[in-house]
């Protein structure tokens, strides 16, 4: 499968392409970000290869708020698509999906995994409860999560499935609880799809895996550029140093973390902290967040997707059963007297319950603000990375910052070794970064093609709808089975059969194993019809040998009644004095025999017999004959057609000149194309002109 | 030619015995299911052990004894070492299982055909797949892929699909194309012309009720007891079609509001539910569909309790309940001595969800008509007193002593070996510890020392250079080089502090059991088992009903020709049902129907020929393809030419080819093309099996009925006088057919 020609265009991909056009441009793979294109949120990729459409993923953008945070679907024909493959729960991958589902005309399958399904619902729920937009912005309601539900269908990790000739299985991605890579295999050309994925085994979840093949495409997050993580042991000691010590000076420490994925996590490690410290014990860890308590049972039950640590636990007691954290409902229900710890969402700070404790608690130096991933650009949690003296609260009043902040991340996002590490592995031929700011993503290429200098990799780095265009020469290979395989041949030798197509896998075969290798059959009709006639039986026979080569009549003793065989085709039976019986198995030539029967048993009724004396024609009568009929015909398809001193044809179409041999068949032509359809347009003559074949 | 299989069965053909079947392909020795019955019977696996050594991968298909329960056995005394290969719930149920029925042996006889480390062994090495996934064998197996599908009939069954060179071979045994409470139907009907199907013909005689009736019945059957306060007692299997029957009773019982007690009694009840609760995923999609939609788990039990003690019954003595307790057979376990307490009363009722396995006291029940008394064995664990006791310990001792000499012979040999090791390398001798891992040295090599074990003093070996004994010493010497002292830098690296909590300990048993069940393992005091024979008369009402949740004749028989295999091999049912079987399916399905022997094998290569080639552009770019179905479909000409060794690339003939016989491709139903004609205005009606068409005309399919599942092309005669309707009859018959 070696790829030839690669280039990344600046076309818009031609969706609307028909199944001609589709079959044309059959070998090209066009893969088009419609979101996260050198950018962060709404990630959304397409691709197309030999007819076949997938989606992955279909987010919004957290930063924008109604259409302008979807992707860019009007770039695309939804009902084009196939298969749409949603790699993990979290709203930048999931959340324009019941817009996609319920408001676009698409009508392929959309595919996650069970825990990403159970999660996908009430996170969707809570999104539209919670996002604040009137009500003409809203891209879509409660009941559009609902019904879009029963059109989702869910894939277990590592479970092959087939859809339309797109075969496609999934990776444990280690992102998120239930989050996947994908890996599509069309007409033996994968794409795997990390989505976001990390190679860094945590808590509860497992690292990427890397998968058993190696892809023809790897479509690759690139969220943390260059940058390398510490040490997960490193990152968690300084994130339990920080709550351990704001806590014993009387300080309150917020966590603001997105409601799912690592929230479970940092409640992990905080629950394990108590437990070994006791002096602990009467300090409250919270976690705000009603919908994180709703998606507990989800990560009860889904605990086979998770590590095996987390699975020995399991066997003891349920480790999302925390002993030390509560849940808290709103801020009205917070006592706020002392120390504590809580954990709130959103993640960004931009409104809710994480935002009201961090404009109370920011003006006191004791407390503390712990942000514990990646924030998106744009958000105040971006801002106060960065320690500015003031911060404006939500009731438009500046406050002094006093509070401390520490960014700590323990975002499940692949850092620069673990992609460069990934890839090494894979060593994929063609590598495509998506989700990542322009400039991360930039460094992380200079990186990659450093990296891979002496191969042959290439980098793509697309903008939102832009395309990249490979060309895969594709090696069809065809199986040839059966009664036609018993014989290998030899070079020259020819092979005629079936060719069936399913998918894109091709079987060879003859007609008679159709049945046998495929769910279709063949049939033989039989066709008997009865001809009134009165005459003799004889006089037809002698007609018949007038026109056909070929007229037999068996031995009355074996057939009962008089019977005439006409080129082994079409039986004539004399059963009565009144008339005859044809019988004939349907093909066109015999077909057209049994009508030039019937033809002339009528005459003979008609009109009696008729002797008209046969002209013989000389060879080279019936030669010139040809050569008129073949030439007229080259004529009507071809237009200039003249002939050659030498006896040839010569045709001239543009600027190409063909000759044609009448004799031998025999074409001559620089232009291939033109030389195979002459040689098949004079095959086809070559078989009107010539007398019937023998069966 | 194809691939090579050959399959010979090892147990459980023409009976009910275990399952257990050798599929060879090409050389690579698949163990099809390793199963043994409830009676732990060891002759049963003798052809097993005569082949264990040779198997390559071991596939099984369901979590019960019939389906594993050799596993540790064959792999502790056969040396059965293979790779195991099962989806999670037929390894996790399938550990369970096996630890009830050791425990349940355990608890009423010296059981040691096999230990709970045996168990744990046997399963460590179970490698778990998905369905559908599609797992490639490595090294011998090379090309082969094997991949488990659903199979219905117990959580996480699974048919097998061994795929190699295209060719597909199908082992489908106790499958359940029905769609139950907690299982999807089996998807074995998906599957098209394998090459070789495997099945059983467990069920070729039986024939179902409808579920709804059945579970009315059920339900009925149960609750007329309870009201007559009796006790409804329900022998199951651990962790198998149990669920099922807890799920029934649940939802009914919800229903209904009933408060009388049930009961889920096996040693390892709670653990069983536990891990069910986190299979949601190998569950049928309503119960998948309900937890998403409301995060509520099926199996979240409101009505049943799980308890893992007989005595937490005594509470409930004279109330009524339904106790659903394991071992389904009746031969041990609590269900055998809750038989022995209930059967003498006539309100009661044995209510018997699958046949009891041949030979055990739940098939001697299940006879018509029942019997009036049975005899059983009554057995218990006692803790020794008295002289006994004293007899044991002494006898304890003895054995302890010479273990201690025997060990200490063994660590000196140890220490030798390290200290010499340390010597010869010298170079960071700095550690005392002996690896505990190497601990077990070879039993010749203690021998060996044996001479002067007497003489020396425990932790006081010579160094093989000494001459007399010394204290070990290891001489530090430190390398130095232009800088210095050369240093390691890796003792400079912070270590990943918790990896060794992060990982759980790898050895730790992952299950774990039950407390009682623990108590009686960690239970060190001295025992013994006392049993006494006692005749119980069966007084009590016996009922069966078919639970079993597997495939009826009916629909085996008419999922075996739906699927079609080419060649087809039937185990597992008795004599009378694989004959019946193999009868109707030698006529109406394929010519090849074997039904094998134990220790017969039978060769089913299949005869097919195929080879490859490559498909040049140019012949495609001349291919017109027509849509038929999922199928597309062209003739196709052409000239091969060999590119190198074993590829044939297929090139446009360089010539017109010679006219090809016509073919007449698709399949034509005579009622279809009836309501076809009718709509372009054709009066048409059947007579005598025929199609009239218009006044005169008839269309007709031949069929013999010899042909029907065969291959052959189907033969349509179309018939009539000369007149204008013939042709348009015939024009309307062409156009059901694609010409090529």
């Amino acid at each position: 499968m070696a790829s030839v020609v690669t280039g990344a265009q600046n076309k818009r991909p031609n969706p609307n392409s028909t199944s001609a056009a589709a079959t044309r441009e059959g070998d090209q793979l066009i893969i088009t970000p419609l979101g996260a294109g050198n950018e962060v949120g709404r990630s959304c990729v397409y691709m197309s290869y030999k007819g076949k459409t997938v989606l992955f993923d279909c987010g919004i953008h957290p930063a924008y708020s109604g259409v302008a945070a979807l992707p860019y679907f009007d770039e695309i024909d939804p009902s084009t698509i196939d298969v749409l493959l949603i790699t993990h729960f979290h709203l930048d991958h999931a959340a324009s999906l019941p817009y996609f589902l319920e408001k676009t005309n698409f009508r392929g399958r959309v595919f996650m995994t069970h825990s990403t399904k159970a999660i996908y619902r009430l996170l969707l729920s809570d999104y539209v409860k919670v996002s604040k937009v009137s009500v003409e912005d809203m891209l879509y309601d409660e009941n559009d999560i609902v019904r879009s539900m029963d059109k989702i269908e869910v894939i277990d990790f590592h479970q092959t499935l087939e859809v339309n000739g797109i075969r496609f299985w999934c990776y444990t991605a280690g992102h998120v609880l239930g989050a996947a890579m994908f890996m599509v295999d069309i007409a033996g050309v994968r794409v795997l799809y990390t989505g976001d994925y990390s190679r860094e085994e945590d808590r509860h979840l497992r690292a990427a895996e890397v998968p058993q093949f190696t892809p023809d495409i790897c479509i690759i997050e690139s969220t943390y550029g260059v940058q390398l993580h510490q040490p997960r042991p490193v990152r968690e000691k300084r994130f339990t140093d920080v709550i351990h010590s704001t806590i014993s000076q009387g300080g309150r420490v917020l966590i603001p973390a997105f409601a799912l994925g690592r929230a479970q996590e940092l409640l992990l490690i905080l629950d394990e902290y108590w437990e070994n410290h006791p002096e602990l014990h009467n300090i409250p860890i919270y976690y705000a967040s009603p919908l994180a308590k709703r998606c507990m049972a989800v990560y009860q039950t889904y605990i086979n997707a998770m590590n095996d640590r987390i699975r020995t636990q399991f066997a003891n007691s349920n480790p999302f059963d925390f002993k030390h954290i509560s849940p808290l409902k709103s801020i009205e229900n917070f006592d706020d007297v002392g120390p504590s710890v809580v954990m709130a969402s959103p993640s960004g700070l931009q409104s809710g319950l994480s935002r009201q404790l961090f404009d109370k608690w920011c003006a006191d130096k004791k407390n503390a603000c712990v942000i514990p991933g990646y924030v998106v650009e744009g958000t105040l949690a971006k801002t106060i990375i960065n320690e500015p003296k003031e911060v404006t609260l939500m009731n438009g009043l500046v406050a002094p910052l006093n509070m401390q902040v520490h960014y700590i991340s323990f975002s499940a996002h692949a850092d620069c070794a673990q992609t460069c590490g990934f890839l090494k592995e894979l060593m994929p031929p063609h590598i495509v970064l998506v989700h990542g700011e322009a400039n991360e993503m930039g460094r992380l290429k200079q990186k990659l093609v450093s990296q891979f200098a002496d191969s042959n990799t290439k980098l793509y780095t697309p903008k939102n709808c832009q395309s990249v265009t490979m060309h895969f020469s594709s090696e069809k290979m065809a199986k040839v089975i059966g009664k036609l395989a018993e014989k290998v041949p030899e070079t020259g030798e020819s092979v005629s059969g079936l060719l069936v197509k399913k998918g894109f896998t091709y079987q060879i075969m003859a007609p008679d194993d159709l049945r046998v290798f495929s769910q279709l059959s063949t049939a033989n009709v039989t066709q008997r019809i009865t001809v009134p006639y009165t005459g003799a039986f004889e006089v037809i026979k002698y007609r018949l040998k007038q026109i056909y080569e070929s007229v037999e009549s068996p031995p009355v003793e074996e057939t009962e009644v008089p019977t005439l065989i006409v080129h082994e085709r079409v039986t004539i039976r004399h059963e009565s004095d009144t008339y005859v019986v044809m019988q004939w198995s349907a093909d066109p030539i015999s077909d057209m025999v049994s009508d030039s029967v019937v033809a002339m048993i009528l005459n003979i009724g008609r009109e009696g017999p008729k002797v008209t004396p046969i002209e013989e024609k000389t060879q080279e009568e019936m030669e010139r004959m040809a050569r008129k009929v073949v030439h007229s015909l080259m004529v009507s398809l071809f237009g200039d057609t003249k002939f050659g001193e030498d006896g040839r044809l010569v045709i001239t179409v543009d600027a190409d000149v063909a000759r044609l041999d009448i004799k031998s068949g025999e074409v001559e032509c620089e232009n291939q194309g033109l030389r195979e359809r002459i040689k098949t347009a004079f095959g086809r003559m070559q078989g009107a002109i010539r007398p019937i074949p023998k069966p | 030619m194809g691939t090579s299989v050959q399959v010979t069965p090892l147990s459980g053909v023409y009976g009910e015995n275990p399952l257990c079947y050798l599929v060879a392909i090409d050389g690579f020795n698949l163990l099809m299911d390793c199963g043994w019955n409830d009676l732990f019977d060891p002759s049963l696996l003798q052809p097993l052990s005569r082949v264990a050594k040779s198997i390559d991968a071991v596939l099984i298909s369901h979590p019960d004894i019939l389906h594993l329960g050799a596993l540790p056995y064959a792999r502790k005394h056969f040396g059965l070492s293979a790779p195991v290969y099962a989806t999670e719930p037929v390894y996790r149920l399938g550990l369970l299982t096996m630890y009830d029925h050791y425990l349940s042996r355990r608890q009423i006889s010296d059981f040691d055909m096999f230990t709970l480390d045996d168990i744990d062994v046997a399963f460590q090495n179970v490698i778990r797949l998905k369905y559908s996934q599609n797992y490639h064998l490595s090294e011998n197996g090379e090309g082969i892929v094997i991949a488990p599908h659903v199979a219905g009939h117990l959580l996480g069954g699974t048919i097998w699909k061994i795929t190699k060179d295209g060719e597909d071979v199908v082992y489908a045994v106790d499958f359940n194309h029905r769609k139950e409470r907690h299982l999807n139907g089996t998807v074995l009907e998906s599957f098209v012309r394998p090459a070789v199907l495997i099945t059983d013909a467990y069920n070729a005689l039986n024939n179902q009720v409808y579920k709804r009736q059945r579970d009315q019945e059920f339900i009925d059957a149960i609750l007329r007891v309870l009201r007559a306060d009796g006790t409804v007692l329900l022998p199951v299997d651990t962790a198998g079609r149990v669920l099922e029957l807890i799920l029934i009773l649940e939802q009914y019982w919800a229903q209904q509001h009933l408060s009388f007690p049930i009961f889920f009694l096996t040693n390892v009840a709670s653990s069983t539910v536990e891990y069910v609760k986190s299979f949601l995923e190998w569950m049928s999609d309503s119960i998948a569909k309900s937890f998403e939609h409301t995060r509520d788990n099926a199996f979240l039990l409101k009505y049943v309790t799980l308890i893992i003690n007989k005595s937490d019954l005594e509470n409930y003595a004279g109330v009524p309940k339904v106790v659903l307790t394991s071992m389904a057979s009746l031969e041990v376990g609590f269900s055998h001595d809750i038989f022995v307490e209930l059967a003498t009363d006539a309100k009661n009722i044995v209510l018997f969800t699958e046949r009891g396995q041949f030979g055990t006291l739940a098939r001697m029940l299940q006879v018509d008509p029942p019997p009036k008394a049975v005899k059983v064995t009554m057995s218990k664990r006692v803790p020794l007193v008295g002289d006994e006791l004293k007899a044991y310990e002494e006898e304890q001792e003895k054995i302890k002593k010479e273990e201690a000499v025997k060990k200490a012979s063994i660590v000196k040999v140890e220490e030798v070996r390290a200290t010499s090791s340390h010597l010869s390398e010298s170079t960071k001798g700095d550690s005392m510890v002996i690896d505990p891992a190497s601990a077990t040295a070879s039993p010749k090599a203690s021998s060996h020392f044996r001479g002067q074990m007497d003489i020396l003093i425990d932790g006081f070996t010579p160094p093989s250079t000494s001459v007399a004994p010394m204290f070990p010493f290891f001489e530090n010497t430190a390398e130095w080089d232009d800088f210095g002292e050369v240093i390691n830098p890796d003792d400079y690296v912070i270590q990943e502090e918790d990896s060794n909590h992060m990982v759980g300990n790898g050895k730790s048993l992952d299950v774990k059991p039950d407390e009682a069940s623990v108590h009686l393992l960690l239970d060190s005091t001295p025992s013994k088992v006392v049993s006494h024979e006692l005749t119980v008369q069966v007084k009590c009402a016996l009922l069966y009903m078919d639970f079993e949740g597997r495939s009826d004749g009916r629909s085996v028989k008419s999922i075996i020709s739906h699927v079609a295999p080419l060649k087809l091999v039937l185990v597992h049912g008795s004599a009378e049902a694989t004959e019946h079987l193999k009868m109707h399916c030698a006529k109406h399905v394929c010519p090849h129907v074997y039904a094998p022997q134990i220790e017969e094998t039978i060769d089913v290569t299949s005869d097919l020929c195929a080879y490859k080639v490559q498909l040049s552009e140019k012949l495609m770019s001349n291919v017109l393809f027509r849509k038929m179905v999922e199928n597309e479909i062209s003739w196709m000409d052409s000239v091969a030419e060999k590119t190198n060794e074993k590829v044939f690339t297929l090139l446009p003939p360089p010539s017109a080819p010679p006219t090809h016989k016509s073919v007449l491709v698709g399949d034509l139903k005579l009622a279809d093309f009836k309501q076809y004609l009718s709509t372009k205005g054709v009066q048409v009606e059947f007579a005598g099996g025929a199609l009239k068409c218009g006044e005169h005309i008839t269309v007709r399919k031949i069929s013999d009925s010899s042909q029907k599942g065969g291959t052959g092309p189907q033969q349509i005669v179309i018939e009539g006088p000369l007149c204008e309707d013939y042709y348009k009859i015939r024009g309307h018959l062409y156009s059901q057919f694609y010409l090529l």
